[in-house]
């Protein structure tokens, strides 16, 4: 069986702040790495392989030279080789895009009987990546999975729709998006990660997608960001002083003034 | 200009949500609600007749497009049906978030070469007529304004919510079942008991990784028996140390709290957290250090050790009631 997992270069978005005074939002310099919930996506497709026979497990990101190191942070994870779509943009809001560059990577690297991508991304929280892959590519797409059990010509899955967990089964190819939920992601050693040799890291270029430079615009979904504002709700910022039983007392007063209590 | 919008969602409450939205939006001519019909049961999770969904969107959409295909709400068939209701021409499709309408929302964004944007909060129009949504960013980090310069625009909505009209229903219009090229065949189904409401409830108190260990959990029992609260979580508690389960995690991730009071316990405020406590009335915090950044965004900071606070807080409410 042949898995491609979809991984995504983010900035961490525990290190994203809003500038006040400046009025935007603080992006540069900060420490990049593989989409959390991606990993997720790693973890299952490595899994996968461990209890398969010949299971082949490859990933797939775009980006530009930056990404390399996620590159291989993520098949360090376990991944039999990866793959960089040069020619990177970094475009959160527009998953149709994402998804048209992925559908066409896929096909060049080699189609494959699983994709497999996390729910959502870090940066974009769209969650539509997957699902427009899965139309590109004309095939069935299970999320958010929270089970797998892969067989000869089909798969089965077991979803997690919050009010019920159902479990279905379709023909493969076909697409999965995995909730984070379902495993808890190794983290790669740094020595794991230094073993990944060049050769286990392969590039993309867009004339290897079939597209002439510039045509990444063409594939754009249409969405651009026309502004930013702050999202904090303005707090009181109370500090209750004095010995616990002194701050308690005044909290409790404070919650009965406020009438929540 | 969105002339027509056509609306659809997995339950009532979310599909008069999405028809509010189209129906207030400058320039809409006309708004088209599908719904996905089983035998007799349209709009999954929450089993409800054709003429419900007419009266719900009553005032709100021309007419209710009953599309045979529903029952076990898939994407792929979803996608399908508004692919064909959208053949005569549409400038907007709006969605209700939830698991199904992701996937209805990628394929018809492919299917129809649209503009997509997920999470979207509010969505008006600019003055060259393209669609412009506010919705969250970077994880909460700020708030963004997304310009979709492409007809037709698939908008995604947050949850929300809205208040039902007194309107005489929506007529209804039969349609043929959509085809998709694929079985995905239900093996199994279980219901999950749903023991937690952290967005319905009043007052939440929330244990962060200020506790050291699972048993010291226990200590903050007392003081939600006191508030008559809902228990929450950050991440790590639910996720890394699975401490608590996942339905009690508030967040980016989790769920977002709508409580009049909100009591944060040894949480640092990460971004990713306060996502969740926006819609929170009064928000209180227990943090051994004056620098996390929680105490920038609640009402009320002890600045202590939450093992002394929280059985200070039980006496205190205890000698109040
Ligand atoms: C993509 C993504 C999504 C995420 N989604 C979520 C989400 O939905 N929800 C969420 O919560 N997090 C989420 N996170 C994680 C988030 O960034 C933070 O890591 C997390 O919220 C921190 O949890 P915490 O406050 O419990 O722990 P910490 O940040 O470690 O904070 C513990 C706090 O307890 C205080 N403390 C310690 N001891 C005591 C004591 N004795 N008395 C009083 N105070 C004490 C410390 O001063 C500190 O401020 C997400 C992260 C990512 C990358």
């Amino acid at each position: 069986m042949r898995i491609i997992v979809c991984a995504k270069h983010v900035t961490d978005s525990t290190e994203i702040r809003w500038d006040d005074e400046r009025g935007e939002v603080v992006l540069r310099n900060l420490p990049t790495k593989i989409s959390d919930y991606d990993r997720n996506a790693i973890e299952a497709a490595v899994v996968l392989k461990e209890q398969g026979d010949d299971v082949e497990l490859e990933v797939v990101m775009v980006g530009g030279e930056a990404a390399v190191k996620t590159l291989k942070e993520a098949v360090a994870m376990g991944a039999d080789k990866g793959y960089l779509v040069e020619g990177g943009w970094d475009d959160p809001f527009d998953p149709v895009r994402g998804a048209r560059v992925l559908a066409r990577a896929i096909e060049a690297i080699d189609d494959a009987d699983l994709v497999m991508c996390g729910l959502v991304s870090e940066d974009g929280y769209n969650g539509i990546t997957g699902a427009a892959l899965a139309q590109l590519l004309e095939r069935p797409y299970l999320a958010p999975v929270v089970g797998l059990e892969p067989g000869e010509e089909t798969v089965r899955a077991t979803l997690d729709l919050g009010d019920v967990l159902r479990t279905v089964e379709t023909p493969l190819p076909c697409v999965l998006g995995i909730d984070s939920s379902m495993n808890v992601p190794r983290l790669p050693t740094v020595l794991q990660v230094m073993k990944v040799k060049g050769d286990r890291v392969g590039t993309l270029k867009l004339a290897d997608l079939g597209l002439a430079p510039g045509a990444l615009g063409e594939l754009a979904g249409g969405v651009e960001l026309a502004g930013l504002g702050s999202s904090a709700v303005e707090r009181k910022r109370i500090v209750l002083e004095g010995a616990a039983e002194e701050a308690a007392a005044a909290l409790v007063a404070a919650l009965k003034e406020e009438g929540v209590l | 200009m969105a002339a027509r919008v056509i609306v659809s969602a997995a339950d009532v409450a979310g599909l008069r949500r999405v028809a509010e939205a189209a129906r207030t939006l400058d320039g809409v001519e006309r708004v088209e609600a599908l719904a996905l019909t089983g035998d007799d049961v349209v709009l999954a999770p929450a089993a409800a007749a054709v003429d419900e969904v007419a009266t719900a969107v009553g005032g709100l959409a021309d007419v209710v497009l009953a599309c045979p295909g529903g029952g076990a709400l898939r994407g792929d068939v979803w996608a399908a049906a508004l692919q064909e209701a959208a053949a005569g021409g549409v400038d907007a499709v709006f969605l209700a978030d939830a698991p199904a309408a992701r996937e209805a929302a990628g394929r018809l964004s492919i299917a129809l070469g649209a503009a997509c944007a997920s999470m979207c909060d509010e969505v008006t129009v600019d003055g060259d007529g393209a669609l412009l949504v506010r919705r969250s960013v970077y994880g909460g980090v700020a708030a963004g304004t997304l310009r979709l310069g492409r007809s037709p625009a698939v908008c995604l909505f947050a949850a929300g919510v809205c208040e039902a009209a007194e309107a005489a229903p929506a007529p209804i219009e039969q349609r043929a079942a959509p085809a998709v090229p694929w079985d995905v065949v239900i093996v199994a189904e279980d219901t999950v008991e749903k023991t937690v409401d952290l967005p319905g409830a009043r007052r939440v108190v929330s244990v962060g990784r200020g506790f050291q260990k699972a048993d010291d959990l226990a200590l903050a029992q007392p003081l939600v028996a006191a508030l008559d609260a809902e228990l929450g979580c950050s991440r790590p508690i639910a996720e890394d140390f699975k401490w608590l389960p996942k339905e009690r995690l508030v967040g980016l991730t989790g769920s977002s709290v709508t409580a009049d009071l909100y009591l944060a316990l040894g949480i640092s405020g990460q971004v990713q957290h306060l996502t969740g406590i926006k819609g929170a009335r009064v928000v209180a915090a227990v943090n051994n250090d004056p620098k996390a950044p929680i105490v920038r965004n609640a009402d009320y900071i002890i600045q202590a050790d939450l093992y002394k606070v929280i059985p200070a807080l039980v006496a205190a409410l205890g000698g109040a009631s």
